[in-house]
């Protein structure tokens, strides 16, 4: 059942289009290392250059984009051309349903950002893999958050690709660089301070505790998978013409 | 066996009331469920498959309420009327991935028989987006009957299919049916119901117009007033005639137009040429002038 359902899901999602295009987006991060490399900068410089490069871009950008695309396309685009009745019409329990969606869709996710972080880390410092290690577990820690509240923005809104767009824009980008206290919900401060931790030297300080981060972010996420379920319970097919 | 009731079911989106106060009980054997489009008939079927909260009032299959209960699918095999089907996928893995999902012990060989029970052994290695609306509602079908489940609802089954699919599915849900399973499918068109069902539930405007043996319904329809336009050499002169044979009800002649009523549709087909004769008139045109569905669902709720 479960291997069925993963199946499905990653057809589903790997088939499009869009997922060659977000792994064109990664590759720009490894493309952007490379350039600077070769520049053919100091030492010191290029661990400061990477980690900005992976903080900024990495983790500010690259993973938001492809976790909200991946995140509200898991379970939202069966919502959105009807194909969700083949899985509502079976005995399946829904809170598996979401969980594993929402495995399958970080799988991607992680996949799609986590690699090209670890290759522009390795390939901007020089060689020194512990830059790109650090930013990249930090990603995929980021990315389950990330796509738990987009799945569940997806059950929510049926514009959840606009708005988490716009989410990501708005509230990561402007409203917790001017407004420091909303950075204990902010998932981009939650994986920088992942980064932080695990880079130490190098890496770009983040303005969280790495325990606020755990825990906020365990909230976040299960709170987001809680009402992930609910709505999945929930959801009303209506015929084309009602 | 089992018995999907509905007991005082309304549903309403917004102010819009889309079924109102339906009661009834379906039962083994085949049941249509007729009604012209946006009568309803799909938020009812979504209601009984539990895809709907009604807004008031109770669906059950057996004891168990529809909503909410995601166990009734090993009992409910549902063929939804949209056409959205998973295009990357080809039929063998649909129903396949279908039988996984509702846990069939021996998924492989029950989709293998599903293919075979819709005729659809030679397309199902290739992919349904490429398939015709035909096949795409037969691999529908399969992915619905895979875990051989005592009830099936179907949307709209027949949509797109050509007359020699429609027949053989005609045969699949009537074979289905003598193996005791409860089989409901709705319908807009009366022939199709006619052919296929025992028993039907006709819905007109969200209510539950008539329900019962079709052989009942079938009289009560055609036992309605009919009316007829004709057009003749002379219109005047065949009024006067007809009026004074006893199968017409009444005779109007208005912006040169002559209608006819009466209460029997064959008698009255039978009278006209001989009155066209007597009256020495050349009669051009019989034609029934209300025989819409629309028209017969709706004297049917009058009633």
């Amino acid at each position: 059942m479960i291997v069925t359902l993963v199946s499905l899901t990653l057809r589903a999602l790997l088939n499009r289009r869009r997922t060659l295009l977000l792994g064109l987006l990664g590759a720009l991060i490894v493309v952007v290392a490379a350039v600077y490399r070769l520049g053919d900068p100091v030492a010191d410089e290029s661990f400061e250059f990477t980690g900005r490069l992976l903080a900024d871009f990495g983790l500010a950008v690259l993973l938001p984009l492809v976790a909200v695309i991946i995140g509200t396309a898991a379970l939202g685009s069966e919502l959105d051309d009807g194909t969700i009745v083949y899985l509502l019409a079976k005995p399946v329990p829904r809170p598996l349903i979401v969980v594993v969606k929402l495995m399958a869709a970080w799988a991607v996710t992680a996949l799609l950002v986590a690699v090209p972080i670890l290759l522009a880390g390795v390939i901007g410092t020089g060689g020194d893999p512990g830059l790109g290690i650090g930013y990249c577990l930090a990603a995929v820690v980021g990315a389950l958050e990330y796509t738990a509240v987009f799945l569940a923005l997806s059950l929510i809104t049926s514009r959840a690709l606009v708005i988490g767009l716009a989410y990501v824009v708005v509230w990561e980008g402007v409203v917790a660089g001017l407004f420091t206290g909303t950075r204990v919900v902010s998932v981009r401060q939650h994986g920088l301070a992942f980064a932080d931790a695990l880079v130490g030297e190098g890496g770009v300080a983040g303005e969280l505790v790495l325990e606020v981060a755990i825990v906020v972010g365990a909230i976040v996420t299960i709170g987001a998978i809680a009402m992930a379920v609910r709505r999945l319970s929930g959801v009303e097919l209506r015929g084309e013409t009602s | 066996m089992s018995v999907l009731s509905l007991t005082g079911v309304s549903r309403w989106y917004g102010t819009v009331v889309a079924v109102n106060d339906v009661t009834f009980e379906v039962g083994p054997g085949i049941t249509g469920l007729l009604g012209p489009n946006g009568a309803g008939k799909t938020t009812l079927l979504h209601m009984m498959a539990g895809f709907l909260a009604p807004s008031a009032g109770e669906v059950r299959l057996d004891a168990t309420p529809t909503w909410r209960h995601p166990e009734i699918y090993r009992q409910i095999g549902f063929v939804p009327e949209r056409e959205a089907v998973y295009t990357f996928l080809t039929a063998h893995q649909f129903v396949l991935a279908s039988a996984r999902l509702s846990g069939v012990p021996e998924p492989e060989a029950a989709a293998d028989r599903a293919i075979d029970m819709v005729e659809l052994r030679d397309a199902a290695n290739r992919p349904i987006g490429g398939y015709s609306k035909g096949m795409r509602q037969r691999a529908k079908v399969a992915a619905a009957l895979v875990h051989d489940p005592p009830t099936l609802i179907l949307d709209e089954p027949f949509n797109g299919m050509d007359p020699r699919q429609r027949l053989s599915m005609m045969d699949l849900l009537r074979a289905m049916a003598a193996d005791g399973r409860t089989i409901l499918f709705s319908s807009h068109i009366l022939e199709e119901v006619e052919r296929l069902s025992d028993r039907v539930l006709v819905v007109v405007a969200g209510r539950l117009a008539a329900s019962g043996d079709f052989r009942r319904i079938r009289r009560l329809m055609t036992d309605r007033p009919h009316s007829f336009t004709l057009r003749s050499s002379d219109d005047r002169r065949l009024a006067r005639e007809l009026l004074a044979a006893p199968e017409v009800e009444s005779v109007e002649l208005r912006d040169g137009v002559l209608t006819l009523r009466t209460g029997d549709y064959g008698a009255l087909t039978r009278a006209v040429a001989p009155a066209a004769q007597r009256a020495g008139v050349s009669l051009f045109e019989l034609r029934p002038a209300d025989e819409s569905l629309e028209s017969v669902f709706s004297y049917l709720v009058r009633r």
